[in-house]
């Protein structure tokens, strides 16, 4: 199953997956459940197999960012997450200064987390607010309210924290008014950074069978937001991103410009070396296959250098900052480069920039990102 | 068999008159068939004949009568269609007889097609013998169908039998009449051979089968034969009758229908309408053929999937053997890629066509929309035919334009005859006459457009009367009119698929309606395309469709790059099946509608 690979493992992240969830939301695909009695523990028991296995072959890695995510990593309590980074600090390594973010959710955010995540290294917190319109929480099927949000973060912030906050654009029914006020709680609620998603009903979430002429167009809350954020001291450095100067997602950014990483747990994936790899989602059969000490890959595919080079150019061309044309060229050749700007070409020229070091979207480009990449792909 | 026992006869009727059950009952009361043996519609060999309850190929069958007179007689009934498309095939089939039983429904009386087929045996000087069929139905009205089969017609119909083929009552009188009306054929076994090739098939096994009428002299096989029209000669290998499936015999004499075969390969060799003859000793005449028909409407056939082109041709090839009446040549559209451009006798011909390569040829096409042939007097003087919209020349070399007009006759009841009219207005109908055949019985006779009444008028007219028309047309030649090309443009570039040729007057209506599907159906695209219907350089009608604004944005991390990926390419595939014309990306969808429009736009 497992190629033989030398991975670099220069400027490698690590990505860590927690599958559980107190309840699960209606338009989320990802892979999570409610955990039964005992899950947790038996989940870091298996974690630690898995980190076991990947050290055997990867030796001690160093990290420069790690991000935890989820489900919903605060379903742990204090002392498991103790276990967990006692774990992860057994096995590897992370630079001195690496962005560590964990996510949470504003309901089960306690400080017990905040001092236990204070006192080993993460830095980063990522909320998932989603709204500061209790109407709409209700109607997205959250469990919790506004009030908690607004805790939440100023709790983050006083325990100083980098704090980024998830919100959803193009709900049925949300009004230009009600968005525009939740985008301005958040700028008011001194977050660093903010992911501005429109809500989609999505193969595998429990909406995935509504009809989709009940979602507005996203066009006016994402073009506001586009306006309005950036005279608000937040910058667009991705589709979905605006950030402070300074507090862009660089576990992110690594993912966008192909860099190496690791996934763990329940249906993670990683990249190393220029080899994409899937971790099965099944709980059972992950549980199995490590107790045999065996791999929890299921799948892998080692990417073509065109299908690659492709892929580079679509990912660099979700940040404003864009591809950088000296680097893509090394790495690619000049061929594949002119290809792909032929292609842009084909496209109205205000929704894209082409200069002589860099290739990006404007942000009008941005919006309508997912047409061109269908053509570039 | 001497010529005085033979009786060689088709049964002409309208559709639905119960033609086929008639010659179902027939081959019982004769015995040519058991009756255990028996389907529905024996003679209509085609599936889809079948299914439709219409005949479209003749198929001829040999039955043995013994007559009250104690005399066994040969009957050879040829069956006909009953469709207007069809008309020429009538032709043929009653060329081949000396007399037709009449069939009229004695519930629903004369209708159009009665009156046309009646005609048509009347031309051909064949005697014709009156049937009133469904004499069971509580409403039928055999006196009053009588007295409109005297009227309409001008046949005596006093003595015509009642029948229902249905119960079999009067199928022996049927028989009788036959023996007792119909003319023996005449000839004469000793004069050169003369025998008139009346259809043809194409079996995989024999080649091609010509169905024959022998006049004079006689075919045996091993003979050498020689067909008429091309010189070429062939050895025979089988003479044969239909009883009703193929049975070899010793010979065929003056008078007798049957097939021969002889190795012939294509339908080419053996035209319908040749005669053939001994090429040992040949005859010095052949006898009067038939008047090559031209088709009349025409339309794009193209494989549903592309790479099946040459499928397509081979099915269009082995229907055109069976069916000498369609034509066809490569043509190559833009948006459908390499096709056909088939010419048929009408549009129920082109309907079933479609459905016969479907089904027996396994092939799935699209069919665009159908059209006519138009004359094009240039300013030089000549004249050039236009199949298609692309055909027309630019404006400014257009000196007349002529398009083919066919006298209509539409037979309602009266209280339909205001909604008939105003269709028949509506549809560039010139008024010629209105007969009463009856108290409540109504003619119609209007001058048309013939690409007005392909459009939809068959469907609209069975909707305006609920139903009780019935119609029948002939072709009249061509008429000037004032026709325009009409040319959609998008993004100012012409596409040639969604041209059209119309009336002037006609022109805005349409564009509008066309460039309105198309806004609803081109998908936005990153950039704002005029959408535009022209007459040469003048602009009619003109919408836009938006530039897309914003598309769904979803994240992408790490978890996500694969199924990211995958759906990128799925929506590049989908992408990939629009056709690209210019910078705009149109959907197969708007090609197809585009193709309906032309047909509901009036609607």
């Amino acid at each position: 199953m497992l190629n033989p690979f030398v991975p670099r493992l220069r400027n490698i992240s690590l990505y860590l997956h927690i599958p559980f969830c107190e309840n699960k939301c209606p338009y989320c695909a990802f892979d999570s459940f409610t955990p039964n009695e005992g899950d947790v523990d038996l989940y870091l028991e298996l974690i630690e197999k898995e980190v076991e296995w990947w050290s055997r072959r990867l030796g001690r890695v160093t990290f420069s960012t790690c991000y935890i995510g989820g489900g919903t990593p605060t379903t742990l309590t204090g002392p498991q997450w103790l276990r967990l980074t006692q774990i992860l600090d057994k096995y590897f390594d992370f630079k001195s200064k690496a962005e560590i973010t964990v996510e949470a959710n504003p309901n089960s955010l306690k400080t017990e987390h905040l001092l236990h995540w204070r006192d080993w290294r993460v830095n980063r917190i990522s909320l998932g607010v989603q709204s500061f319109d209790d109407a709409e929480l209700i109607q997205l099927g959250r469990i919790h309210n506004s009030a908690q949000a607004h805790n939440a973060i100023s709790a983050a912030l006083a325990a100083s924290f980098s704090v980024s906050i998830d919100l959803m654009f193009g709900l049925p029914k949300q009004t230009f008014q009600n968005w525009g006020r939740t985008l301005k709680e958040s700028v008011a609620s001194g977050v660093q950074h903010l992911s501005l998603y429109q809500l989609s009903f999505e193969p595998g979430s429990a909406w995935e069978n509504m009809p989709k002429e009940t979602l507005p167009d996203g066009y006016c809350p994402y073009r506001w937001a586009q306006w309005y954020l950036p005279r608000k001291g937040y910058m667009q450095y991705e589709v979905a991103n605006f950030s402070r100067a300074g507090r862009e997602s660089k576990h992110n950014i690594n993912y966008w410009r192909e860099g190496e990483y690791l996934g763990l747990g329940l249906g993670a994936s990683g990249y190393l070396s220029g080899w994409r790899y899937k971790n099965t989602s099944v709980f059972r059969e992950y549980s199995e296959l490590l107790r045999l000490k065996k791999s929890v890959i299921v799948s892998g595919e080692r990417l073509s250098l065109d299908a690659k080079s492709k892929e580079a150019f679509i990912l660099a061309l979700r940040m404003s900052e864009g591809i950088n044309r000296n680097d893509y060229k090394n790495k690619y050749g000049e061929l594949n480069e002119q290809n792909l700007i032929k292609t842009l070409r084909t496209f109205p020229n205000d929704l894209y920039e082409i200069t002589k070091g860099n290739i990006a979207l404007t942000a009008k480009g941005m919006r309508v990102a997912n047409i061109i990449w269908t053509d570039l792909i | 068999m001497p010529l005085n026992r033979i009786r060689n006869f088709s049964i002409i009727a309208h559709v639905d008159h119960g033609k086929s059950t008639l010659a179902d009952r027939l081959l019982e009361e004769t015995k040519t068939v058991q009756k255990r043996n028996m389907k529905a519609q024996l003679l209509d060999m085609l599936e889809l004949e079948r299914e439709r309850g219409i005949t479209i190929k003749s198929v001829p069958v040999r039955m043995n009568y013994k007559a009250k007179d104690g005399e066994e007689y040969i009957l050879n009934l040829i069956d006909t269609p009953g469709h207007a498309d069809f008309t020429y095939e009538v032709s043929r089939s009653l060329a081949a007889c000396e007399g037709a039983v009449l069939v009229v429904d004695a519930a629903q009386g004369v209708q159009a097609q009665t009156v046309a087929n009646s005609y048509l045996a009347a031309d051909l000087d064949i005697e014709l013998v009156p049937v009133l069929n469904k004499v069971d139905l509580p409403a039928a009205q055999p006196d009053r169908v009588k007295h409109e089969i005297k009227e309409i017609i001008g046949i005596d119909a006093e003595d015509a039998v009642l029948v229902s083929a249905k119960t079999g009552e009067g199928m022996p009188d049927v028989l009788e009449r036959i023996i007792r009306d119909m003319p023996a054929p005449v000839g004469d076994a000793d004069a050169p051979l003369q025998a008139l090739i009346f259809d043809s098939v194409y079996d995989n096994y024999k080649g091609v089968i010509c169905y024959v009428r022998v006049k004079n002299g006689v075919l045996k096989a091993n003979k050498t034969i020689r067909f008429m029209a091309t010189g070429r000669d062939y050895e025979l290998d089988e003479v044969g009758v239909f009883r009703p499936a193929m049975e070899p015999v010793e010979e065929l004499g003056p008078g007798e229908v049957g097939y021969i075969s002889a190795t012939i390969k294509s339908i080419d060799e053996a035209r319908v309408g040749d005669t053939i003859t001994d090429a040992t000793r040949p005859c010095i005449e052949a006898l009067p053929g038939y008047k090559e028909v031209k088709p009349v409407v025409f339309c794009g056939y193209y494989p549903v999937e592309r790479e099946n082109t040459n499928q397509l041709r081979e099915a269009l090839e082995k229907l055109q053997i069976n069916d000498s009446s369609i034509s066809f040549e490569p043509e190559n559209s833009v948006a459908l890629g390499f096709g056909f451009r088939c010419g048929f006798l009408g549009l129920l011909h082109m309907e079933i066509s479609k459905e016969r390569l479907n089904r027996e040829f396994d092939v799935d096409l699209v069919a665009t929309a159908p059209n006519v042939v138009y004359q094009v007097v240039l300013t030089n003087g000549d004249i050039i035919e236009a199949h298609r919209p692309s055909d027309f020349p630019d404006p400014a070399k257009i000196a007349e334009t002529r398009e083919p007009y066919i006298k209509l006759s539409i037979f309602i009841p009266d209280e339909f005859v205001g909604p008939t009219m105003s269709l028949c207005q509506e549809k560039r109908g010139n008024y010629v006459a209105m007969d009463y055949l009856a108290p409540e019985r109504v003619r119609l006779t209007y001058n048309m457009p013939l690409a007005e009444f392909i459009l939809d008028f068959h469907d609209r007219l069975k909707s305006c009367t609920r139903g009780y028309a019935s119609l029948d047309y002939e072709h009249m030649g061509f008429k000037a009119d004032d026709l325009v090309k009409v040319d959609i443009l998008l993004q100012n570039e012409p596409v040639d698929a969604f041209s059209f040729i119309c009336h002037a007057e006609q022109a805005y209506q349409r564009g509008h309606s066309v460039v309105g599907k198309l806004k609803e159906l081109i998908p936005r695209q990153l950039f704002e395309i005029p959408v535009q219907a022209a007459i040469g350089q003048k602009v009619i009608v003109r919408m836009n469709i938006k530039a897309v604004r914003k598309d769904v944005l979803a994240k992408c991390y790490g978890g996500d790059i694969t199924r990211k990926n995958k759906l990128l390419e799925k929506q590049k595939k989908g992408k990939k099946r629009m056709k690209q014309v210019g910078k705009v990306a149109i959907p197969q969808e708007a090609f197809y509608a585009f193709m309906n429009v032309t047909k509901a736009e009036d609607k």
